[in-house]
């Protein structure tokens, strides 16, 4: 496997339902097993979220994707880290990916910071072994020294976000997906994300982020692409 | 099979969820990991005291609190497999839609969870064999491959129900239900030795008889196993679990899009 691409999307399109009816839905799977119904026709209350998607992210890539809410930019995220599969097309990913869709997956509010940072590492898949010899690095790089053996229940919306982050940078995972997080944060941590994520570069790491922010998109990728209704285009 | 491989593969991840459903669970409480015990513990009294004192029913040659708890061990740990793994996947919608990792890693967290309870039981039986001095036999080592049909019936009917949970919501509010019926549908406040042959059969459809039943004659009675009928219940629930946990992987793929 000595391919250097990361990730690759190839005539990717999704589809997904507007309607609350799942009834049909399990009924689809087991009958799907039978026959092969045809997926590219759209019924009654079906639109395509992703329409033909080509993209092709480099190992050591930083690419920003732009677009208005609900243009798909979390759809193709959730392709890359296969949490949900094509309706039609491929992807293929070279590499571990880490993605942080949301901040914090998997924190649990009762167990404090220290705590969490086993969870959430092990969900974002590091070993429990590596965890333990990051875990000075991570707490430095959240600053939350003080606070560490804290329920995060007690934490603001801020100091989850920078755990989570520090998790998420510490991982050895090849492909980094984030999903508008840095917006929440101050300036002068988002200065230390965008300080992070040139370093992680050097590192020949794929960093994949989205963001409202096309300044900050400026100052961190070097390919932007537009997401406008389930397309990707270059900007 | 494929379930296996793939809690090995993420298997760091499942030890930390097995971990924090534990830590969680006994978080803030005052007498902690004791609760394992007291609930089993409390319905054991509570059967005693009805059957023995009020009905005047013998059900062993043994003290019958001991034949009631040993029917109780392996009843909680598939009750409480159940209450727990039936939710846990709609419990973490932020996860299932934000990340990906084998889902089953959680219903069967639930269940590990619930087997230490089991184990911390399983002490406590052995403190009062030890006590009131119930003598074994070699024919208790049964209790081992019954612990692991236990386990695998167990983790079928779990993944099962939490996979549909997903789809139909019905599974929660039914599931409270259907455990009490299953409650009197297992040998755990009576023994099906006393019953006629077509009673039995009746009872033998649910897997559940043959485990909890055997388990107390291999352990307290020092009686065998009836081999042909081991077999087939072997044979039973490796089906079960082969086509409940294909379904699952069926639908598991569709999670994050219907939850």
């Amino acid at each position: 496997m000595s391919s250097e691409y990361a990730v690759k999307l190839d005539g990717v399109w999704k589809k997904y339902s507007t309607t609350e009816f799942f009834h049909r839905s399990v009924r689809e799977e087991i009958t799907g097993l039978l026959s092969r119904k045809k997926d590219e026709i759209l019924t009654k209350d079906e639109f395509w979220a992703l329409r033909d998607i080509n993209l092709e992210f480099k190992k050591g890539d930083v690419v920003g994707l732009y677009g208005a809410n609900g243009a798909g930019k979390t759809t193709i995220f959730k392709i890359i880290s296969s949490i949900t599969y094509p309706t039609k097309g491929s992807v293929t990913v070279n590499g571990t990916v880490a993605p942080l869709i949301e901040v914090g997956a998997g924190f649990h509010p009762d167990l404090t910071g220290r705590e969490n940072i086993y969870v959430n590492g092990t969900i974002i898949g590091m070993e429990i072994r590596e965890i333990k010899e990051r875990m000075g690095n991570i707490i430095a790089f959240s600053e939350l020294e003080g606070f560490i053996d804290m329920p995060v229940k007690k934490y603001s919306s801020g100091m989850y976000l920078r755990l989570g982050f520090a998790v998420a940078v510490n991982s050895s995972a090849g492909i980094l997906l984030f999903d508008e997080i840095l917006s929440v944060s101050d300036v002068a941590f988002q200065q230390k994300c965008i300080a992070k994520i040139k370093d992680l570069k050097r590192e020949d790491r794929t960093i994949v982020m989205v963001s409202h922010n096309l300044n900050l998109l400026r100052e961190t990728a070097d390919t932007i692409y537009l997401i406008k209704d389930g397309t990707a285009v270059s900007f | 099979m494929d379930i296996i491989k793939r809690v090995i593969r993420y298997r760091q991840l499942f030890i930390v969820l097995v971990w924090r459903e534990f830590a969680v669970r006994y978080r803030y409480t005052i007498i902690g990991v004791m609760w394992a015990g007291l609930q089993p513990l409390s319905m054991m009294l509570l059967f005693t005291f009805i059957f023995t004192y009020i009905m005047k029913l013998k059900v062993s040659s043994y003290p019958s609190f001991i034949f009631y708890f040993a029917g109780l061990i392996p009843w909680t740990f598939f009750a409480h497999s159940l209450n727990a793994s039936i939710p846990s996947l709609t419990n973490h919608y932020q996860l299932i839609t934000k990340i990906y990792f084998p889902r089953e890693l959680l219903p069967l967290s639930s269940i590990t969870a619930a087997l230490l309870d089991f184990f911390i039981c399983a002490v406590i039986l052995f403190v009062f064999i030890l006590i009131y001095q119930i003598p074994l036999t070699w024919n208790a080592l049964w209790l081992f491959p019954l612990i692991v049909l236990l386990i695998i019936f167990t983790t079928s009917v779990s993944l099962f129900l939490a996979g549909l949970n997903v789809y139909y919501r019905d599974v929660r509010l039914a599931s409270n239900f259907l455990i009490q019926l299953w409650f009197f549908m297992s040998p755990v406040m009576y023994s099906v030795d006393s019953l006629d042959t077509k009673m039995k059969l009746m009872l033998f459809l649910n897997p559940l008889t043959f485990i909890i039943e055997n388990m107390r004659r291999v352990l307290l009675e020092g009686r065998g196993i009836v081999l042909w009928q081991m077999a087939f219940v072997c044979v039973v629930i490796t089906v079960f679990y082969v086509v409940l946990s294909r379904f699952f992987i069926k639908i598991e793929r569709a999670f994050a899009d219907v939850i």
